[in-house]
């Protein structure tokens, strides 16, 4: 018993403090984003202070803010469709069919992210702008953002793939299934799991990016979150403070509370799905 | 509670940015009330409520003053467009993002038509069009190019105007009169700074001129420099860094530093030397006259003893720089150039309106446009204290700003050099003890000298 | 059954025969991903390398070859060889930081307590809000006038209101800055990655270890480390990959500043192709880390394979 008691002991001591430090500065966006906007270098109104929820408002009605969620909404939720469409076969075939081919191919995915897009960019905006036509739109991100979010995948779903234990689908064969059969009947169904590590993974990559979205995007409505916050909210030399914070928090925490429900079932996965 | 500021009424609290769009519509008002009519064209527009044939687009920065993109983007493209049968489109993005954003277009070759930067792009001169004709139509109207626009935006080498500069933003001292008078002194020279800097920091009001790297760090360094008689290049475009004069300056701004600023200064952003003015704490710095229109707005107790004036003299005299300069170019890819350029010209040719629109922000390139003694009188029905203080900005103007690169031209081997903030660099490192000022600009210079052979090579200079 | 629909009926199987051969299906479930890849990134890649080689410049996507010069050239410029040691330095210590921190988290999180699902939002906001956001905050956190941690240290004594902290604008400060920053956005994600590592230590190890003794450290050491260390040191290889490879955090907290002692290969790189327009020399800059890094990730998988025990 008191191993147990020593070991909660132990999370307590180290989740709390370090969560407190990790999530200060969330914190202290909610306040200043309380503030209003001409009081936020006051020394004296550093805690006193009328809260006000004027900065969000300037944000849903005075600037196209929910436009831009839904441009990222909708980015997102395609580069996910996209990236697991190719990844999950791509992931399979490397985790059991491509043998020592597979691994040295493993390795090659890491190679990928070696190259920075402040230098792609330039290469990538003369195919978006002559070769594809897509100036300006949001498929043009559509199409490029898989390019750094396949690689990663396909390494998670090769670790998931890899977890499943070949007897299953062994089993499914010698009852008659074709490969490809097994594949859809027996494999892709456990791991749901990986599935959905891939979309969080994904999902926070895609909303992250922000070289090819400033590059690409032209319009103000077909900005993206990233992009437009700081055309928007940054004029000159005015930061508006209160402004920033608020589009800071209004998408992050609906994002880190549906991350963590997801978390059980990614940890659920990797224990191997089929024996639980 | 008691958070009554002086001079306001308690329950009177509007956000800034409430403040920043009244102001603005309230200056806006005064000043076109002292032009003509509020319309942009005499005239009947001849395309008004049809659909539009032509085609434009326009990327722009983020102005400070709202206003001048409402009037930008409302009125005068809305007119031009009715009045030419054109669709006119204008896109703005942070000043800080126009350089990747050319860049894009270019390696794209698909692009808007009018591209704007807040300096001259002088390396993008091949992709570009020669400006020419742009600019004699517009001397053929309002009179010549100023000496500042031409020396920006025109490469005596190849003889092509890879720009047109439809404004520039006057770059003053923004002093606070009330902390220097209780030293007994005034920025009249750098000689004067220095003396009162010890004085004003020990009572806790530093100077503040950035050594970071950023914009404003950049531009106050470089007037700062030219106030002692040191140069990038000289008159014909060659490196001439490295001398005595440099590094006499050098010094003395780390002599300023030590005696008489904070080191905050070295990790500022653009907006930071504003801030430190807004908090009360800096005495002075350089900046546009952003400066005081935001203290205006936001009704700071010291507000009316923000005062402007030129900058300081130096050993060499009182050479400053323009704070940006709006620059218009016209890729060679572009596909609506004979609009483009009929944009460009008229928009030069009525700058009056845009210069009133920016609340005296934006200075024409082509003062015909506006002559510097209307611009006086308009500054002078400014209703803020000390009355009058605006008229400044027109002798800045018309006296003290000089294009960056001056004696010699802007070109893209300047270019580079601001871009990477060679000279900022150089000053910090002195000042912050890391070297002496003699190696400091030596090292410096090498490196300019290497990027002027670089770009001599392609034949830009 | 006639001839003709013999000779069908074999060729279908055929077909089918040829689909369950193992390396051509494989084939055939890489090639998308292949496809995507090699068009998106190869061929941007190989036009970068390309671009290395010659004296493009604004934009352009062509120019004079010039052969080995725009690397020597860089190679002699102090701000380069800064910006080398800067972006070891940066990535190094971050992901240290990374490390110790997210092993310590996860382990401390594979067990359930009360609280412990509040704690794990809160752990993974950094990673939930978008960087280029959050950097631009942390601007305004490591503010010169209104910073809350200059606040919090004068409150505490740590720091004097006459001589506060200047947290973007000395060498040391700014660089601690903003390897502060990146390892905080890669916690979470390092974090949950660890978890999995851990989750997947199957019960019946646990059950062995205990019952040979092993518990607390020794068991770490000898039982969980290498048992974890294959996903682990993914983990590790990615946030190495991303630190090195990411220019928001600097970019947007110090420009490379106060004067490029915080310049990494990625802003410099920027710097001098984008804003200096010297886009050859960018590309030559951008790929100086590529054989580094190279080296780092394949010695790194080498180590895992020769360590793993499955």
């Amino acid at each position: 018993m008191s191993g147990a008691w020593r070991q909660k002991l132990f999370s307590y001591a180290v989740v709390v403090p370090l969560a407190a430090v990790i999530g200060f500065p969330f914190f202290w966006m909610a306040v200043t984003s309380l503030k209003p906007e001409f009081q936020v270098y006051d020394p004296t109104k550093v805690w006193s202070f009328h809260p006000t929820l004027a900065s969000y408002g300037f944000l849903l009605h005075h600037t196209a803010y929910v436009r831009w969620i839904r441009n990222s909404c909708l980015v997102g939720l395609a580069v996910v469709a996209i990236t697991l469409a190719v990844a999950m076969p791509a992931g399979y075939a490397l985790a059991r069919l491509a043998g020592r081919v597979g691994r040295t191919l493993g390795v090659a995915i890491f190679l990928t992210y070696l190259v920075p897009p402040t230098l792609l960019f330039l290469p990538l905006s003369r195919v978006i702008a002559q070769y594809l036509n897509l100036s300006d739109r949001l498929w043009s991100l559509i199409v490029v953002y898989p390019s750094f979010t396949i690689p990663f995948a396909i390494w998670l779903l090769m670790g998931f793939f890899k977890t499943i234990p070949q007897e299953l689908e062994d089993a499914a064969l010698m009852d008659g299934c074709s490969r490809f059969g097994a594949l859809v009947r027996i494999v892709f169904p456990i791991s749901i799991p990986g599935i959905l590590t891939v979309i969080i993974f994904t999902f926070s990559l895609v909303l992250n990016e922000f070289v090819y979205a400033i590059t690409f995007i032209s319009s103000s409505t077909n900005r993206t979150l990233p992009v437009g916050v700081p055309t928007d909210l940054i004029r000159g030399d005015l930061f508006n403070w209160p402004g920033i914070m608020a589009a800071i928090l209004i998408p992050s925490i609906p994002l880190a509370l549906i991350y963590n429900a997801f978390l059980n079932r990614f940890i659920a996965g990797f224990t191997g799905g089929a024996f639980r | 509670m008691g958070e009554i500021r002086d001079g306001s009424p308690a329950g009177d609290r509007l956000t800034r940015r409430d403040f920043v769009k009244k102001a603005a519509a309230g200056a806006a008002a005064v000043g076109v009330a002292g032009a003509a009519a509020p319309f942009s064209f005499a005239g009947p527009l001849r395309f008004k409520g049809r659909w539009l044939k032509g085609d434009l687009s326009i990327i722009q920065w983020v102005h400070f003053v709202p206003a001048y993109d409402e009037w930008f983007d409302n009125t005068w493209c809305k007119q031009w467009g009715e009045k030419n049968d054109v669709q006119v489109n204008v896109e703005h993005i942070n000043n800080t993002l126009l350089d990747t954003r050319a860049a894009a277009e270019v390696a794209a070759g698909k692009g808007h038509d009018l591209f704007m930067n807040l300096h001259p792009m002088a390396s993008y001169e091949d992709q570009v069009i020669n400006h020419a004709a742009i600019v004699q139509e517009i001397q053929a109207k309002v009179g010549k190019y100023g000496a500042l626009g031409k020396a920006s935006t025109y490469n005596p080498r190849t003889k092509k105007y890879f720009a047109v500069s439809d404004n520039y933003v006057p770059d003053p001292v923004v002093w606070r009169h009330d902390l220097w008078n209780a030293v007994g002194e005034s920025p009249a020279t750098w000689d004067h700074v220095a003396k009162a800097a010890p004085l004003l920091k020990k009572r806790g009001h530093p100077i503040g001129i950035g050594q970071s790297q950023e914009l404003d760090s950049n531009m106050a360094l470089m007037a700062f420099l030219m106030c002692f008689g040191g140069f990038v290049q000289d008159e014909h475009n060659r490196p001439s860094l490295f001398t005595k004069k440099t590094i006499e300056g050098v010094q003395f701004m780390a002599n300023l530093y030590k005696n008489g600023e904070d080191s905050a200064i070295f990790g500022w952003n653009p907006a930071s030397n504003n801030n430190y003015l807004y908090a009360g704490t800096a005495s002075m710095i350089l900046n546009a006259i952003s400066a005081t229109r935001t203290p205006e707005q936001l009704n700071l107790p010291f507000v009316d003893d923000l005062w402007i004036w030129p900058i300081p003299a130096g050993p060499h005299g009182r050479l400053g720089l323009e704070h940006v300069m709006g620059c218009y170019s016209i890729w060679k890819f572009a596909q609506n150039k004979a609009n483009a350029s009929k944009f460009l010209a008229d928009l030069c040719i009525n700058y009056k309106q845009a210069t009133l629109a920016s609340q005296l922000y934006n200075f024409p390139s082509f003062p015909g446009a506006f002559p510097f003694d209307a611009i006086r009188k308009v500054a002078a029905a400014d209703p803020h204290k000390p009355h009058g203080k605006y008229t400044i900005l027109t002798t800045i103007a018309e006296k003290y700003t000089h294009n960056i690169g001056y004696p010699g031209t802007t070109n893209a081997a300047m270019d580079e050099v601001f871009s990477k903030y060679l000279i900022p660099q150089m000053f910090a490192r002195v000042s912050q003890g890391k070297m002496s000022a003699h190696d400091s600009v030596r090292d410096t210079n090498s490196v300019v000298k290497d990027i002027y052979a670089k770009w001599k090579k392609r034949g830009k200079i | 059954m006639g001839v003709i629909e013999a000779v069908g009926e074999r060729r279908v199987r055929n077909l089918r025969y040829v689909a369950e051969r193992r390396g051509f299906l494989a084939a055939l479930l890489i090639s998308p991903a292949v496809l995507f890849i090699g068009l998106l990134v190869g061929v941007p890649f190989a036009l970068a390398v390309y671009l290395s080689f010659t004296d493009a410049t604004a934009g352009s996507l062509t120019g004079k070859w010039v052969g080995v010069q725009n690397f020597t050239s860089e190679l002699h410029d102090p701000i380069f060889r800064g910006a080398l040691w800067h972006t070891f330095l940066f990535t190094v210590i971050s992901q240290a930081v990374v490390i110790v921190l997210a092993g310590l988290l996860a382990h401390a999180l594979v067990r359930s307590f009360r609280g412990r699902w509040l704690l794990r939002f809160v752990i993974l906001l950094p990673w939930a809000a978008p960087i280029a956001l959050t950097a631009i905050g942390f601007l305004w956190f490591y503010d010169p006038q209104a910073s809350i941690f200059t606040w919090i240290l004068e409150r505490v004594h740590l720091a004097s209101a006459a001589n506060p902290p200047n947290w973007l604008g000395t060498p040391r400060a700014a660089m601690s800055s903003i390897i502060t920053v990146q390892a905080w956005r890669t916690i979470p994600f390092a974090t949950v990655i660890f978890i999995a590592g851990i989750s997947s230590i199957p019960q019946e190890v646990d059950d062995a270890a205990a019952m040979d003794g092993a518990t607390g450290l020794r068991k770490l050491w000898y039982v969980s480390l290498p048992l974890q260390l294959p996903i682990a040191l993914v983990a590790v290889l990615f946030g190495i990959v991303f630190t090195a490879t990411d220019m928001v955090v600097p970019y947007i907290l110090t420009n490379g500043g106060p004067f490029n002692s915080t310049q990494v290969l990625t802003t410099w790189a920027f710097q001098t192709g984008i804003n200096a327009g010297n886009v050859g020399q960018g590309a030559a800059i951008a790929l100086f880390m590529l054989p580094f890094l190279a080296a780092v990730v394949v010695g790194m998988l080498f180590f895992a394979r020769r360590a793993e025990v499955t």
